[in-house]
């Protein structure tokens, strides 16, 4: 369920949030024109919710590369908390 | 007996107390402490102890520089050498030949001269270290799969930062082969794709424990890792190697999470305010569109839209009432004209033969008159012609003070050289002329 949200252009967390912060900027000067503004304001949308659901995403996916992790909070670090908070 | 023995000098007791002192030579272990090594002085003088015994040493420092270690108080240490007495004071000390540093000191040493070693190759120049990423995508993990230090750092990054993905290498951290499998673990998650920054950690344990971190091997793969590696290993006062060529030393496995995250409560955070600076930056755009427009529509051309044809419409009704008054008014004062020229005419008609004469009479006045005037008129104009005429007449040329010569033959003299003397000429005057006898004759050059 908590799959992963894909970015748009499978830009990176820190691309879409730098973009972002762009749109904002460049709309902020008043330097462009409204139909671009527009066509930015909606793109700063999309980025905005992807990046916020990015974040929002609960579970934390652990891949075990090598060995099997041990220990009395082996159980709890790994695998659950995502499905419990959903 | 004892007494009949002869008594010993100070000098020649301690003699004999140093020469059987000095047949024992051993190895001696312990703890440095009082260590005393004074520049000027000619040796290096300390204690060596341990639980329940203390032991006064000294080395020559030609032997001390020699054997390169440095020793603190503290430090173990290894030392070979001789008792010995020191007769000055009655004392016995022991003569350190040989040092090495013993356990964690020899360690230490060793690590040290690693660490010098890699530092003269620059790997721990600030330059070469590099920045950690602000949102990693994926998350490297080299740590052991069981203790606290890998929870530590997984329960750090769930709450900090859920958003990255953990790709975990479950290595064996201490003992046999711990350093093989840190490399491995390094070199492994290093390969992974989309891996922004691996974490290298450890809990805290006894320096022998972490010695794996303190291997060139596993410093190598720290240096070699595509991606920068923050180290969280044992506790605050131990710096390891790895540490130190890491491109981020955190002290804990904990804080180590911490820095290779962002908390996603901050980025949430810049994500609400970036939220609501986009909104507020659309709404003053189209305020700013929408006042542009305002400012156009305000003018009287649109606000009204018989703005820009008012004039002219109301022009054109003023010509039309202009008119209609106009033509009736005309055909009203045309129609009097007529009537008041008919009612003249009856009224004149009578009286026209009257008039006529007196306009008759009226006009042989002027008749009269008006030959009178031009009469006058031709005469004023002859004398104009006469004076006209009399101007081109040689008389009016006379009249200007001119004579003519005339001589005996009647001919106009014109030059001196057609006279001679005593010859009788004639001079016409403007009034009456004149009998004349040339008396000199000069003749123009």
């Amino acid at each position: 369920m908590a799959s992963d949200v894909v970015m748009p252009e499978g830009l990176s967390f820190g691309e879409a949030l730098a973009e972002l912060e762009q749109i904002v900027r460049a709309l902020e000067s008043g330097q462009i024109e409204l139909e671009d503004g527009l066509a930015r304001y909606e793109r700063g949308v999309a980025l905005l919710r992807a990046c916020q659901e990015k974040l929002a995403q609960a579970k934390q996916r652990v891949t075990m590369l090598i060995g099997e992790l041990e220990g009395d909070e082996g159980a709890s670090a790994g695998d659950d908390g995502g499905e419990a908070e959903q | 007996m004892a007494s009949a023995e002869r008594a010993l000098s100070v000098s020649d007791a301690l003699a004999l107390a140093k020469g059987a002192l000095e047949g024992v030579r051993v190895r001696v272990v312990g703890e440095v402490s009082e260590a005393t090594d004074k520049p000027g002085y000619k040796a290096l003088y300390f204690s060596l102890k341990d639980g329940s015994s203390v032991m006064p040493c000294l080395m020559w420092r030609d032997a001390y520089t020699a054997c390169g270690a440095k020793i603190t108080d503290g430090a173990l240490i290894e030392v070979a050498g001789f008792f010995t007495a020191y007769a000055a004071k009655g004392r016995m000390q022991f003569q350190v030949r040989s040092l090495v540093l013993a356990g964690e000191g020899a360690l230490r040493l060793q690590v040290a001269e690693l660490a010098r070693r890699l530092e003269a190759e620059g790997l721990m120049r600030d330059e070469r270290k590099r920045p950690l990423p602000s949102f990693p995508r994926r998350i490297g993990v080299v740590t052991s799969p069981r203790g606290k230090a890998v929870h530590d750092i997984l329960r750090t990054l769930k709450r900090r930062y859920p958003a990255a993905e953990l790709v975990v290498a479950g290595v064996q951290v201490e003992g046999e082969g711990a350093v093989a499998q840190i490399v491995r673990g390094i070199e492994a998650v290093g390969r992974e794709p989309g891996i922004d920054v691996v974490i290298l950690g450890r809990g805290g344990g006894s320096y022998e424990d972490l010695m794996p971190f303190n291997s060139e091997e596993v410093a190598r793969a720290v240096v070699a890792c595509p991606v920068p590696v923050v180290t969280g290993i044992g506790h605050e006062p131990d710096t390891s190697i790895a540490d130190m060529v890491a491109d981020l030393r955190a002290s804990t496995p904990t804080a180590a999470a911490e820095a290779a995250a962002p908390d996603a409560d901050d980025v949430g955070r810049r994500l609400e305010s970036q939220r609501r600076l986009l909104g507020r930056a659309l709404s003053h755009l189209v305020d700013a569109y929408e006042h542009r427009v305002c400012l156009v529509a305000q003018r009287p051309v649109f606000c009204d839209p018989m703005a820009l044809l008012g004039g002219r419409m109301q022009a054109l009704d003023q010509v039309a009432l202009a008119l209609g008054r106009a033509l009736p008014q005309r055909l009203e004062r045309e129609s009097a004209v007529l009537e008041n020229a008919a009612r003249a005419i009856e009224r004149v008609g009578p009286q026209f033969t009257v008039a006529h004469e007196v306009r008759l009479a009226r006009a042989g006045e002027w008749t009269v008159a008006a030959g009178h005037a031009l009469v006058e008129s031709a005469e004023r104009a002859i004398a104009n012609a006469a004076a006209r005429l009399d101007d081109l007449s040689p008389l009016a040329i006379l009249g200007r003070g001119y004579a003519v010569c005339y001589g005996a033959d009647g001919a106009v003299v014109r030059a001196s050289a057609e006279v001679v003397e005593g010859e009788r000429v004639r001079v016409r005057l403007a009034q009456g002329r004149l009998g004349c006898v040339v008396e000199t004759v000069e003749t123009e050059e």
